[in-house]
């Protein structure tokens, strides 16, 4: 089934003159990670709120176009179903804790009792979620008195555990250490082989290369570019956009100016590495 | 190595809720109910012996659930800062009885000081009552208890919601005066130097607070707390003691006849 | 004169040790990155920096001045820092009165004034957001005008705690525009950073923490070829590096041109 299927979208806020989203369109299957990048301001997180449902129903506003979550039309959803189908992490860590549990564990136990599951369930949940994200030594403190990047890790878990089919993600690693971003993007990637589609807003663009099914370039409201990873961070269309290509690709684009092209646009480092062996080969036979 | 801590809160949390003591386990509302009898009889009770008894009582339940020294400093806050006035107040303006001390217009009688005590030692108790409680029982336990008869968690959430953005308020209230003292604000210090800080930190303590509710509304609403259909809980409160009930029992049926005696004047 | 750590460290009064013990000098001018995983102690370290804490042990001197012997405030005025989270930093209705606020407190002359505003707001670029209320402006900017309110003081050391948390090129660009300019100055700049490739691309010092103590201090590129190093503070060498370590190539490529040109 697709995801989402979005047909000329346009958005302005109440509060504002000009619109968030202008004119966007793309279509999202299911069952992968998609990666949305692109300048602040160009509609990111606006259409995070959208594909949540989050536009129209708590950001007020003007909306038109055609906007299709998991093949149902957006207007004709139940807002608390679509808040229960599409689970959802937005991007300040200071905001995305309930702030009435006294401790972690109880803060990521919330949603899964909302949802009314049953007790030893939601501790069983609880601990593997705790455990992917590498937490334990949090469980026991309060959630208000966490720093940025723990409160992200904690917020983060709090919404894998609800287990939704559907996750959007606003730039879950923006206050988190490359190890501990690669841990996210790893769970991330878990997800997607169990069969859930993952929107990921991301700035760090050489995870996203390794692990997104595609990209969508955001600029001034819309979709500038939208298709394949490998299409999209590969193009030398993308720095016009105010995007920086992954580093594999920029090694090889600067190779391939200086006429000793690897052959392909690597996404990830491995990619890279094989064609880089694969011509340091090539060179030695010659010689 | 950290695992342990994982097992041990998982391990809590699949017991019952414990707080390691009786007094505090007991069922909130059935402690609550204990409670306002006590007060109830301190109250319905003529003079000023037994509403100070009640306040005495309450102390020890305080010891009791462990609480005590905390407690007793909150309890002696209270008298000294209420009662005292309290009864100051009321010994000085009634008239009647012996003049113990005269003062002109406004003496100190035999009565004044039989309605003052009377008076401070019922407002104490009242005040004694709630604090105890509070002091005992985590609010958390307390929606739980609300819950299972029949409030909606919504209810219990704005309850919990409010009493946690007070300590937020002061929590956020430290960092925004820390980022002052970055800039170079003086707050340490004299009164004025103090007030001239005061306002680059009540603001941001405010507009936080004002625009972190509705990024707090939508990531509640991320966590299914819309969703119409039964919550559950992780954490379970002990089921109630039959100890409990005969307690509760006793202290309602004494407080009922304090008040019928009062009413009948038995006393 | 310089900032220094003498056995610097910090423990919380319910005896959590934040940071062991830590020595370091910045000195004027210098641009320092400080690395490393979360929970390492890079904001208590920094923090220290400014006087926000006070060491628990050891001392830390500001021009020769002990920390302990200022107000915070009295220190925080060589010493600025910008804090994490903006909203905790900023107050005023609109952005010019923010920026304005320090200077009208410390009552300077109105030349001075003017000319250091005109300064702060520019090293930023939020010129076009002088009449916005903060509030209503992207965390990105919001973090530009933090650290314009703080560029506005007289202050020769500047600390930034995750200047590039959400921000997209445009920002880096900016930023890494006001970090020439500031060191063009002679103004020292402390950073707390994850983001690898801004430090490879931008600084020349990398301070490594791990465990509440600094495990690594010196150039760029001999930190991020410490294999140990790496492994202890978490953090990598950029992908690029990493493929020609893999490959055997070169051990010591640190930037993309490095491996560039070691690739035959």
């Amino acid at each position: 089934m697709v995801l989402a299927t979005l047909r000329d979208v346009r958005f302005t806020y109440a509060y504002s003159e000009r619109p968030a989203l202008d004119g966007l369109s793309l279509e999202w299957e299911e069952g992968k990670v998609h990666g949305v990048v692109g300048l602040n301001a160009s509609g990111k997180s606006t259409l995070c709120a959208l594909v949540r449902g989050i536009i129209p129903h708590f950001h007020e506003g003007e909306l038109t176009g055609q906007v299709q979550i998991l093949g149902k039309d957006l207007q004709d959803w139940d807002p608390a179903e679509l808040s229960t189908a599409i689970g959802c992490v937005f991007d300040n860590p200071f905001t995305q804790i309930s702030g009435i549990r006294e401790t972690v564990f109880e803060e990521i136990a919330l949603g899964l009792e909302n949802l009314g599951v049953p007790r030893d369930e939601i501790i069983e949940r609880v601990r593997r979620v705790v455990e992917q994200l590498g937490i334990e030594r949090l469980v026991d403190k309060n959630p208000n008195g966490l720093s940025g990047g723990q409160r992200q890790k904690v917020a983060f878990a709090s919404i894998i555990a609800m287990d939704a089919d559907v996750v959007v993600i606003d730039e879950p690693t923006s206050q988190l250490d490359p190890e501990s971003s690669e841990e996210v993007f790893e769970i991330i990637h878990g997800l997607k082989d169990r069969g859930k589609s993952i929107v990921l807003v991301e700035h760090k663009i050489d995870l996203l290369a390794a692990y997104a099914d595609t990209v969508t370039v955001m600029h001034g409201g819309r979709a500038a570019m939208s298709g394949p990873t490998r299409e999209v961070l590969g193009s030398a269309e993308l720095r016009s956009y105010g995007v920086r290509p992954p580093e594999v690709a920029e090694l090889a684009g600067l190779l391939q100016e200086d006429g000793r092209g690897i052959g392909i646009m690597p996404m990830t480092r491995d990619e890279a590495a094989h064609a880089v062996a694969s011509r340091i080969e090539e060179v030695s036979r010659a010689h | 190595m950290t695992s342990t801590a994982l097992d041990a809160a998982a391990a809590r949390y699949l017991a019952d809720a414990t707080l390691g003591n009786p007094i505090r386990d007991m069922n909130p509302l059935i402690l609550l109910g204990c409670i306002a009898a006590t007060a109830a009889i301190g109250v319905a009770a003529p003079g000023w012996i037994i509403p100070l008894a009640a306040g005495a009582v309450f102390v020890l339940v305080g010891f009791l659930g462990g609480k005590g020294r905390s407690y007793l400093m909150t309890f002696l806050k209270l008298w000294a800062g209420v009662g005292l006035i309290l009864f100051v107040l009321r010994a000085l303006l009634t008239r009647g009885g012996r003049v113990l001390v005269p003062l002109g217009p406004i003496s100190v009688t035999t009565a004044g000081i039989d309605a003052g005590l009377r008076f401070a030692t019922v407002v104490m108790a009242i005040c004694a009552a709630a604090t105890l409680f509070f002091a005992l029982v985590p609010m958390r336990h307390l929606m739980l208890a609300l819950e299972h008869i029949g409030v909606s968690p919504r209810v219990s959430y704005v309850l919990l919601a409010s009493f946690q953005s007070i300590a937020d308020l002061g929590a956020t209230a430290r960092v925004v005066l820390d980022a002052q003292k970055a800039r170079g604000i003086e707050t340490e210090g004299s009164p004025l130097v103090r007030v001239r800080a005061f306002f680059p930190v009540l603001a941001p303590v405010f507009l936080s607070a004002m625009s972190a509710t509705e990024e707090r509304a939508i990531a509640l609403d991320a966590r299914a707390f819309n969703r119409e259909g039964a919550h559950t809980s992780l954490v379970r409160l002990r089921r109630t003691r039959p100890w409990e009930w005969g307690a509760l029992t006793l202290l309602v049926l004494a407080a009922v006849a304090a008040v019928i005696g009062g009413v009948l004047g038995w006393f | 004169m310089p900032i220094e750590l003498r056995g610097a460290g910090f423990a919380y009064p319910d005896g959590t040790v934040a940071v062991g013990s830590v020595d370091l000098r910045i000195e004027d001018g210098e641009r320092v990155a400080i690395v490393g995983q979360n929970g390492a102690g890079k904001t208590t370290t920094v923090k220290m920096m400014n006087g926000l804490l006070r060491p628990t042990a050891g001392e830390v001197l500001v021009d020769g001045v002990r920390t302990a012997d200022r107000t915070t405030a009295e220190t925080a005025r060589v010493v600025g820092y910008v804090f994490q989270n903006p909203d905790d930093q900023l107050f005023a209705s609109d952005v010019r009165s923010e920026i304005e606020y320090l200077p009208r407190y410390l009552k300077w002359p109105e030349h001075k004034r003017e000319e250091r505003i005109a300064r702060a707001v520019d090293l930023a670029g939020i010129q076009d957001h002088l009449d916005t209320n903060p509030k209503d402006l992207p965390t990105a900017v919001r973090k530009f005008v933090a650290i314009a309110a703080i560029l506005v003081s007289d202050c020769r050391y500047v600390i930034l705690d995750e200047p590039t948390a959400g921000l997209d090129s445009n920002g880096l660009d900016q930023l890494t525009r006001m970090l020439d300019r500031l060191q063009a100055e002679g103004v020292s700049v402390v950073t707390i950073t994850h983001d690898m490739r801004f430090v490879v691309d931008t600084f020349s010092r990398v301070v490594a923490m791990a465990d509440g103590g600094v495990i690594a201090d010196g150039p760029r590129d001999v930190v991020f070829c410490d294999d140990d190093v790496l492994r202890r503070s978490r953090i990598r060498r950029l992908e690029t590096a990493q493929l020609a370590k893999d490959l055997g190539l070169s051990d010591d490529a640190v930037t993309v041109d490095d491996v560039v040109r070691v690739i035959p």
